[in-house]
C-alpha cells in the first residue's frame, strides 16, 4: 500500500505535466484560426516552465516533449498527424524543443541552487542552535546531553548513544536517547568525537531504515567537531578547577595547622608545667596547691579534647563525609543534653530556654545538632559578659520550618563581619585576644547546611543573636505525631 | 586476697600502663591484652570478672570480639571508644557489651562503671528482683506500681513497659534499637520518635527537673540508661 503511494507520488509530476499541456491545448485549439504558429509555440513554453519550476528538470523535459508533440499534432499542418511538411515548421519545431529543454535545465538548476541554499541555511541554523545550546554549559554530562538532543533533532534516528571516554581524569559515561532505549545490534552509523589532542568518545546512531543523506552526515560531523571541542574545554576547565581547589585546600590546611599548633600549645604548656612541678622533688607541695595544679591539668585536657573534636568535625565536613544520621528528635532534649554537658561553662550565665512542649519533632542527627548548640553556647559564653543572660527561643515561622534563636548580651558585630563569622578561621578580634581555633562557627554552618537548613547572625537590641532555620519535612514527610496513650 | 580480676584490652601501651597502675592501686587484679585474639584467649584462660575493651584493635573490630565472647560467657564488657565512633559503639552494645566510655574519660567515671557492672553481674546470677529502687523512686515490676517519694505515679501501659525494661537493665546502656525491639516490637526498630516522646513523658512524671534528669539519662547517638542511686 505504502509502495503504491510512493510510486504514485513519484509519477504525479509527470501526470500533472501532461494535464498542464492538455489544459493549454484546449483554448489554443479553439483559437487556432486566429493565432499564428509562433504565438502558439511561445504559449506552450508556459506549462513547460511551470512544470520545471514546480517539479524539477525531468518533469520539465517531459513536459517539453509532450508540448512539442501536441504543438506538432494540433497546430502544424497537416493537422492531426505527426508529419511536418514545411521546412519552416520543422525549424520552428526544432527550436521549440531546444528552447523548452534549455529553459527546463536553467530553471531546474536555479531550483537546485535554491534548495541547496535553503539546506545550507538550515545547517547553519542547526549549528548556531548547537553552539547556543553549548554556551554556558560546563558539565560534561550536560554538554553530552545537548549534543545528543541536537543530533536527534537533525537526523531521524530510532536510537542514539553517546559514549564518553575517561578523559582528563573525568569518569566515563554513556548517554542514551531515548533514555530507556537499548540496542543490542551494531549501530548503523558512528561518528567519533575527537579533537587534535584526544579521542573523547563517539556518537552511535541506529537509523530508521533510510541511510543518512550526505548533507545530514556533513552536519553531524560538524556537530561532532563542535561538541568534542566543548567537551574538551569543559574537561580541561574541571581539571583546572580541581587544581585550584587543591591549592585552596592546601592553603586552608596550612592555616589550620598554624592555628591549631598555636591553640594546642597553651593547654599543653599548662599541663607540662603542672606535671613537672608535681614530679619535682624540690618542693613539698601542699595539698591545696597540688589540687589546684591537678584541676588545671584536668581542665586543660578537656579543652584539648574539645579542640581535637572540632578538628575531627572540620575534617569530616571538608571531606564531605558529614552525613547526618537523621531521626525524629525532640529539640528540647537535644538542648537539655548540651546544657548538662556544658554546665561548667554555662553555670556562669543565666539560661533562658523558651521551647514549647507542643513543638513538632525535628528530623536531625542528635549528636551533630548537639555539637551545633554546644559550639553556639560556647561562642556566646566567650563574648558575653559573665552573669548575663543567654536566651534560646524556638518558633515556627511557617509550618514547615523551625527557627531557633540564641541571643546573648555580648557586644554587637559590625554588619560587614556578620556574614563572614561562619567562614573558617574568620575572627573579628585579633587571634591573640580570644582563644579558639576559629572553627566552631564554620562547623555549625557545615552541620546545619548538611541538614538542609541555614544559619546566620544578627545584631539585636540586647546584643547579638545566632539564628538557625531547619526544615521540618524530611524526605517529603511531615513530623510524625506520636499519639497520647490513656492511663 | 586481692579484688576482682579485670582484663584490659587496648593496643596503646601508654593506656595499658596507666590503667594497670591505677586499677592495681584500687586493689583489682589486672591482666592486659593488645589484640582481639589475645583478649579471647586470656578471657577463656583466666576467666576475668570484667573486660575493658577498646574498640580500635588492630586485628578485629570490637563488635566481633563482643559477639565471640558472648558465645560462651556473660562477663560484663565495658567498651572504650573515641568520639565519632557512635556507629561502632552501638553495634558493639547490640552484640552484648554492657557499657561504654568515650576516651578521654575521668578515672572516677571508669571506676564507677566497673563497680556497677560487677554489682549487676553478681546480682543477675542470683534471683531477679521484683522491686527496683533508685533515689526517691521505686518500681514494683510484679505489681506494676511505680512510686515517687511513696506516692504512686500513674503511668500508661507503654510508659510502664518502657520504664520496667530500662529498670530491669538498670545502669546499663540500652541502644535505641534494643529498647524499641523489646518494648514496641521488631516492626518499630526505626521509630525512634516513639522512644523520644515516651521518654520525655516519663521524665516529666518521674524526674524532679525533667531538664536535668537524674534517673533517665540520654546517651547521645546511642540510647538510654536508667541510673540507680543508692
Amino acid at each position: 500500500m505504502a509502495q503504491t503511494r510512493l510510486l504514485f507520488s513519484r509519477f504525479l509530476p509527470f501526470i500533472l505535466a501532461i494535464a498542464g499541456i492538455a489544459l493549454i491545448t484546449v483554448p489554443l485549439f479553439l483559437l487556432r484560426a486566429k493565432l499564428s504558429t509562433s504565438t502558439v509555440a511561445l504559449l506552450y513554453l508556459l506549462p513547460v516552465l511551470i512544470s520545471t519550476t514546480s517539479w524539477g528538470l525531468w518533469p520539465g523535459v517531459f513536459s517539453a516533449t509532450i508540448a512539442f508533440l501536441a504543438y506538432n499534432y494540433f497546430f502544424l499542418p497537416p493537422y492531426h498527424t505527426f508529419i511536418v511538411h514545411r521546412t519552416e515548421d520543422i525549424v520552428a519545431l526544432a527550436i521549440f524543443l531546444i528552447v523548452a529543454v534549455l529553459i527546463s535545465q536553467l530553471v531546474a538548476r536555479a531550483r537546485t541552487n535554491l534548495a541547496a541554499a535553503v539546506a545550507r541555511e538550515s545547517e547553519t541554523t542547526r549549528l548556531y542552535e548547537l553552539s547556543l545550546g553549548l554556551a554556558g554549559v560546563n558539565k560534561l554530562e550536560e554538554i553530552a546531553a545537548v549534543i545528543a538532543q541536537k543530533t536527534m533533532e537533525t537526523v531521524k534516528a530510532s536510537h542514539l548513544e553517546l559514549g564518553i571516554e575517561p578523559i582528563y581524569e573525568e569518569s566515563p559515561f554513556t548517554l542514551s536517547l531515548p533514555a530507556n532505549g537499548i540496542s543490542s545490534s551494531n549501530p548503523d552509523f558512528v561518528i567519533p568525537l575527537e579533537t587534535m589532542r584526544a579521542f573523547l568518545g563517539e556518537i552511535r546512531l541506529w537509523l530508521n531504515g533510510a541511510p543518512l543523506q550526505p548533507s545530514e552526515e556533513r552536519v553531524l560531523r560538524t556537530f561532532a567537531a563542535q561538541g568534542a571541542l566543548a567537551l574538551e574545554r569543559a574537561a580541561l576547565e574541571h581539571t583546572e578547577t580541581r587544581a585550584r581547589i587543591l591549592e585552596e585546600s592546601d592553603r586552608l590546611k596550612s592555616a589550620l595547622l598554624s592555628s591549631v599548633s598555636h591553640e594546642f600549645r597553651t593547654p599543653l604548656a599548662t599541663i607540662k608545667a603542672a606535671t613537672t612541678s608535681l614530679l619535682s622533688d624540690q618542693i613539698p607541695w601542699e595539698a591545696k596547691a597540688r589540687k589546684e595544679l591537678l584541676t588545671a591539668m584536668d581542665e586543660e585536657t578537656d579543652h584539648l579534647n574539645y579542640l581535637v573534636g572540632n578538628l575531627l568535625d572540620m575534617s569530616r565536613i571538608e571531606a564531605g563525609a558529614l552525613k547526618p544520621n537523621r531521626q525524629w528528635n525532640i529539640l528540647a532534649e537535644i538542648i537539655d543534653s548540651v546544657i548538662v554537658r556544658m554546665h561548667r561553662i554555662l553555670n556562669n550565665y543565666t539560661l533562658d530556654i523558651q521551647i514549647s512542649d507542643d513543638l513538632p519533632l525535628v528530623p536531625v542527627d542528635f549528636t551533630q545538632m548537639e555539637q551545633v548548640f554546644s559550639n553556639l553556647f560556647q561562642n556566646s559564653a566567650k563574648y558575653a559578659p559573665v552573669g548575663s543572660t543567654i536566651r534560646t527561643i524556638a518558633s515556627l515561622p511557617d509550618p514547615d520550618t523551625l527557627l531557633i534563636k540564641i541571643t546573648n548580651q555580648g557586644p554587637q558585630v559590625q554588619q560587614e563581619h556578620l556574614d563572614r563569622i561562619f567562614d573558617k578561621f574568620y575572627r573579628i578580634t585579633a587571634p591573640e585576644k580570644v582563644s579558639g581555633t576559629g572553627l566552631g562557627l564554620s562547623i555549625c554552618k557545615g552541620i546545619v547546611e548538611a541538614h538542609g537548613g541555614r544559619i546566620w547572625a544578627e545584631n539585636v537590641p540586647e546584643g547579638f543573636a545566632f539564628l538557625i532555620s531547619l526544615p521540618l519535612t524530611w524526605e517529603g514527610t511531615s513530623p510524625p505525631v506520636v499519639e497520647a496513650e490513656d492511663l | 586476697m586481692s579484688g576482682p580480676h579485670i582484663l584490659v584490652v587496648d593496643d596503646e601501651p601508654q593506656i595499658l600502663r596507666a590503667l594497670r597502675t591505677i586499677l592495681l592501686a584500687h586493689h583489682y587484679r589486672v591482666s592486659v591484652a593488645r589484640t582481639g585474639e589475645e583478649c579471647l584467649a586470656l578471657a577463656a584462660a583466666e576467666q576475668p570478672d570484667i573486660i575493658i575493651l577498646d574498640l580500635g584493635l588492630p586485628d578485629m573490630d570490637g563488635k566481633t570480639v563482643c559477639s565471640r565472647l558472648r558465645e560462651w560467657t556473660q562477663i560484663p564488657i565495658i567498651i572504650l571508644s573515641v568520639r565519632n565512633e557512635e556507629h561502632e559503639k552501638v553495634k558493639a552494645l547490640d552484640k552484648g557489651a554492657d557499657d561504654y566510655l568515650v576516651k578521654p574519660f575521668g578515672i572516677e567515671e571508669l571506676l564507677a562503671r566497673i563497680r556497677v557492672a560487677l554489682r549487676h553481674h553478681a546480682r543477675s546470677q542470683g534471683d531477679h528482683e521484683t522491686v527496683i529502687a533508685s533515689g526517691d523512686i521505686a518500681i514494683d515490676l510484679a505489681r506494676h506500681i511505680v512510686t515517687r517519694d511513696g506516692d504512686e505515679v500513674k503511668l500508661t501501659a507503654t510508659e510502664f513497659k518502657l520504664l520496667a525494661y530500662l529498670a530491669s537493665h538498670a545502669d546499663r546502656v540500652l541502644t535505641h534499637q534494643n529498647i524499641l525491639n523489646n518494648v514496641w516490637g521488631p516492626e518499630y526498630l526505626n521509630n525512634v520518635e516513639y522512644l523520644r516522646v515516651f521518654m520525655s513523658q516519663l521524665r516529666k512524671k518521674l524526674e524532679t527537673d525533667p531538664k536535668l534528669p537524674r534517673y533517665l539519662l540520654s546517651e547521645p547517638g546511642v540510647g538510654y540508661r536508667f541510673v540507680t542511686e543508692d
